[in-house]
């Protein structure tokens, strides 16, 4: 820590006689035993969880807590003994108008000592992210796979020893932290400005001032990378990094949470004009199970990035796509882009227009309004990438189709057929069929139909 | 109270000798205030009772009866809702009730002036003798308001909460209502929050439910929600919530829920609480659900196809519309669950037929139908629920025939039905 900006007065006053309006007759400043920081990534949400020993005595307590140019949502603050649970309660908490960064427990005790107490609330201004490496050997079997998760510290101050813990999940937030400051008084400017920035940097840094008392003398000296312990909670993942961390200011800090080595993969090429556009693309597939040596936890949206050795102690970059969620026992696709070594063309062989319908004018003259026509397809599929490789096809139609093939040919939606083929190397595959599209009056549907061969 | 402070509740005894009309001859005590109610049962208005010893003099012919004037200022009172009642008499340090002398009460308020142009009101109060009379005086007072919050904390299994309902207070009344005996009632509940100041917001504890039992739904709507990204276009965002019963049987059911924004936690794996997420909870009457959206279930994967659809001609104009819709479903949780998918019949219409249907969509469900799916109505008839049971995932080590891992099993159910009698 360079700099020391304590924003948050503890203070504990016995009230004596709990007659009103008495002045403070006793100030402690408890030191802070933990502080825990879980950060949301999902939404600008740190929960910051600090808890100290404070000494109670029977009968009401008067608790003050105090903050100062912080994003800290007043509503979320909370008093919550860890120790004799049931004789202390905290009977009201009081925000006082004149000052707004500023609130008072009551607090009733049965108990009369020491006892351990956790102070929660709610903060903007620090943020994680995952991301992946992942590495093939070069015959494009098995991958060398790292996950990272990465804390940014934007607050422009250091922080050193907080116990983090990251959740991986989208929750639910139905107000912003800067919004509830607001409300309570507090005049922060909209997001983007200066102040703003400025704010969120302070709120950072009463955390991380937290956190650097926190542990007081550091942590001991790490001699490998931390292996962060994973835990499902609900529909939610959570990250937990063992012992404390130190991000320098401005830094952000990358750790390794997830480690596999030789996770076997499958490498599948789509066709699907309509979504990936007309060239073929390469997916590198596997399951985050425990047979990929994965599935410890889910795979939190990220970006991967996919590299091949080359075999000269080399590596080639084949590409990188941001992937979503991918839960336990779930497939990861990897989309790799277009392949240039699959080349799928559509090839038109004939066209046929018949069952015309017309329309009679007054002059005795006819009009067309209504003709099918059947186009004959031969699609060609060459492989070039040296092994066998697996492609789904799905074509998509508008208005009124009929479709037919001799290939096995499913209907995926009503608008979509699919197929699948294997292709050996070097070979190429032709997927003939045709399609009668009823144009005019004769289109009574918009759905693709398969009839027969 | 605190005079000075320009929030002047003032209560005054008078006694009126013969003085010309309109002379108000101020004479006494301002009794000070010795509690104070603050009742929030009513969302709009807010009751203030203040309980007062008021000195009151024997009425006689001569000095008539006893003035008793109330006046305020800079504070939002109701002057209507102004009640003065006598509610005991204090003797040796005690109260005793107000008995009848000669048929008569012994203290009895007889009629209310209200001075012209002024925010006061005048009390005549007959006293068979000289008491010092214990009184509520209520009113209305604006600008003093309550909101509901709720915090609740599930056991890991998320079948059972701990629900804690809290009261806050916002006073911005103008009033100051000082420090002794300010008691804030709600219900069959009296709270002491020690004081209420200006300006002031004050959050208490009002009820702790320690074991409220809880469903856990899954939803999926893919007309509310369309497609999940642009990976997955056919699948959709399934939504969890947290469904409580405020009856007695679910450990509830003692006074409506208001509306106010809950906080939902679960408890760790370490002893302590880990943050789910927040909904606004809505007006929950006893004996009906809450329904708490909590964030997005993502080991749930729902896709939707529509997999045939066709119009019928009937006549003329007049059409049928065929449709059958394939969902594949995969549940990637450890735990079996229930998937719910709404189905938004007037918004499919719509789609495929637009301007074609005129009101809620007639339909009739057809035979290529799942018989898995359970079907509800709860939003509708033309929006029915189709509830499916989806098996948890295999263990680690449940191996198929081919002695490799046991894949997620991929529910797929159909829902085969006709929308009838469309036209445009």
């Amino acid at each position: 820590m360079t700099r020391k900006a304590i924003l948050t007065v503890l203070t504990v006053s016995a009230l004596a006689a709990a007659s009103p309006g008495k002045n403070i007759d006793l100030v402690t400043l408890p030191a802070r035993q933990s502080v825990q920081l879980t950060i949301y990534n999902s939404a600008d949400v740190t929960l910051v969880k600090e808890t100290r020993f404070l000494t109670f005595k029977q009968g009401t307590n008067r608790l003050q807590f105090a903050w100062t140019n912080t994003l800290i949502d007043p509503t979320s603050i909370e008093l919550r003994p860890l120790e004799h649970v049931d004789e202390i309660e905290v009977v009201s908490t009081i925000f006082p108008g004149q000052k707004p960064q500023h609130l008072i427990w009551n607090v009733d005790s049965t108990f009369s000592g020491m006892a351990k107490v956790e102070v929660s609330y709610f903060i903007s201004g620090l943020t994680w992210q995952m991301d992946y490496v992942a590495t093939c050997n070069p015959a494009e079997t098995a991958l060398t796979f790292r996950g990272y998760v990465r804390v940014f510290n934007n607050s422009g101050e250091e922080f050193d020893n907080a116990e983090i813990r990251l959740i991986v999940g989208k929750i639910n937030l139905v107000e912003k932290i800067a919004d509830l400051a607001r409300r309570y008084g507090i005049a922060t400017p909209k997001p983007g400005a200066p102040k703003y920035k400025d704010l969120r940097r302070k709120a950072a840094r009463q955390s991380f001032d937290k956190a650097a008392e926190a542990a007081g003398k550091g942590a001991p000296m790490v001699t490998a990378p931390k292996r962060i312990v994973k835990e499902g909670l609900s529909e939610y993942f959570m990250f937990s990094v063992p012992g404390t961390e130190t991000i320098p200011n401005g830094w952000s800090k990358r750790m390794q949470a997830i480690q596999a080595d030789d996770v076997k993969f499958d490498i599948v090429h789509r066709v699907r004009a309509y979504q990936y556009g007309d060239w073929p693309v390469r997916f590198f597939i596997f399951t985050n199970d425990k047979d990929h040596k994965l599935g410890e936890s889910p795979l939190p949206d990220g970006l991967v990035r996919i590299f091949r050795e080359n075999g000269r102690d080399g590596l080639a970059f084949l590409g990188e796509q941001k992937v979503h969620y991918v839960p336990i026992k779930a497939k990861a696709e990897i989309n790799l882009g277009a392949d240039r070594l699959v080349v799928y063309r559509k090839r038109k062989i004939k066209t046929r227009r018949f069952n015309f319908r017309f329309r009679r004018d007054t002059n005795g003259r006819e009009w067309v309004i209504g003709w099918d026509e059947e186009q004959t397809w031969n699609d060609e599929i060459r492989n070039y990438t040296g092994k066998p490789m697996t492609l789904e096809l799905r074509l998509r139609f508008s208005g009124d189709v009929d479709f037919r093939s001799e290939a096995k040919t499913t209907v995926f939606d009503y608008r979509t057929v699919e197929t699948k083929f294997t292709i050996a190397a070097g070979k190429t595959r032709a997927y003939p069929y045709s399609v009668t599209i009823h144009h005019g009056t004769n289109a009574k549907q918009t759905r693709v139909k398969l009839v027969g061969k | 109270m605190k005079p000075t402070r320009g929030i002047s509740a003032l209560v005054a005894a008078l006694l009126l000798t013969a003085v010309p009309a309109g002379a108000r001859i101020k004479l006494t005590a301002l009794p000070a205030r010795d509690r104070i109610e603050i009742q929030l049962d009513n969302g709009r208005y807010t009751l203030v009772e203040e309980e007062r010893i008021v000195p009151l003099l024997k009425s006689t012919i001569k000095r008539g009866n006893n003035k008793v004037d109330f006046s305020w200022s800079n504070t939002q009172i109701d002057k209507n809702s102004i009640q003065f009642r006598p509610v005991g008499i204090m003797t040796g340090g005690k109260v005793r009730p107000i008995r009848k002398v000669n048929g008569q009460p012994e203290v009895a308020v007889i009629n209310v002036s209200y001075p012209p142009n002024e925010n006061a009101l005048l009390w005549e109060v007959y006293a068979a003798d000289g008491y010092a009379v214990k009184v509520r005086v209520s009113y209305l007072i604006g600008n003093l308001t309550r909101l509901f919050q709720y915090k609740a904390v599930t056991n890991k299994a998320e079948t059972q909460l701990e629900l804690r309902k809290y009261i806050q207070l916002h006073n911005y009344s103008g009033e100051d209502f000082g420090n002794i005996g300010v008691w804030i009632g709600y219900a069959n509940r009296l709270l002491d929050p020690k004081s209420v100041g200006q300006q002031e917001d004050i959050k208490m504890l009002l009820y702790r439910f320690a074991k409220v039992p809880v469903r856990k739904t899954y939803t999926f709507d893919w007309y509310r929600f369309g497609a999940l990204n642009k990976d997955k276009p056919n699948a959709s965002k399934v939504l969890m919530h947290y469904m409580l019963t405020n009856d007695k049987a679910n450990g509830l059911g003692i006074v409506p829920l208001e509306p106010g924004k809950v906080r939902i936690y679960i408890q760790d794996n370490r002893g302590g609480q880990a943050f789910l997420g927040e909904d606004w909870g809505k007006l929950t009457p006893i004996g009906s659900k809450m329904r708490l959206y909590v964030g997005q279930a993502r080991d749930i994967v729902c896709k939707r196809m529509v997999e045939f659809k066709e119009t019928k001609n009937v006549r003329g104009n007049l059409y049928n519309l065929e449709v059958r819709i394939r969902y594949e479903i995969e549940n990637f949780k450890p735990k079996a669950a229930r998937l719910d998918m709404i189905e938004q019949l007037n918004a499919l219409a719509d789609k495929f037929y637009p301007k074609g249907r005129h009101g809620d969509v007639e339909w009739v469900r057809e035979g290529r139908t799942s018989k898995q799916i359970a079907f509800s109505y709860e939003y509708g008839g033309a929006s029915p629920v189709l509830h499916v049971d989806l098996p948890a995932r295999p263990g680690d080590d449940e191996k198929d025939k081919a002695g490799k891992p046991k894949p997620v099993k991929k529910t797929v159910v159909k829902f085969e039905f006709t929308i009838k009698n469309l036209w445009r």
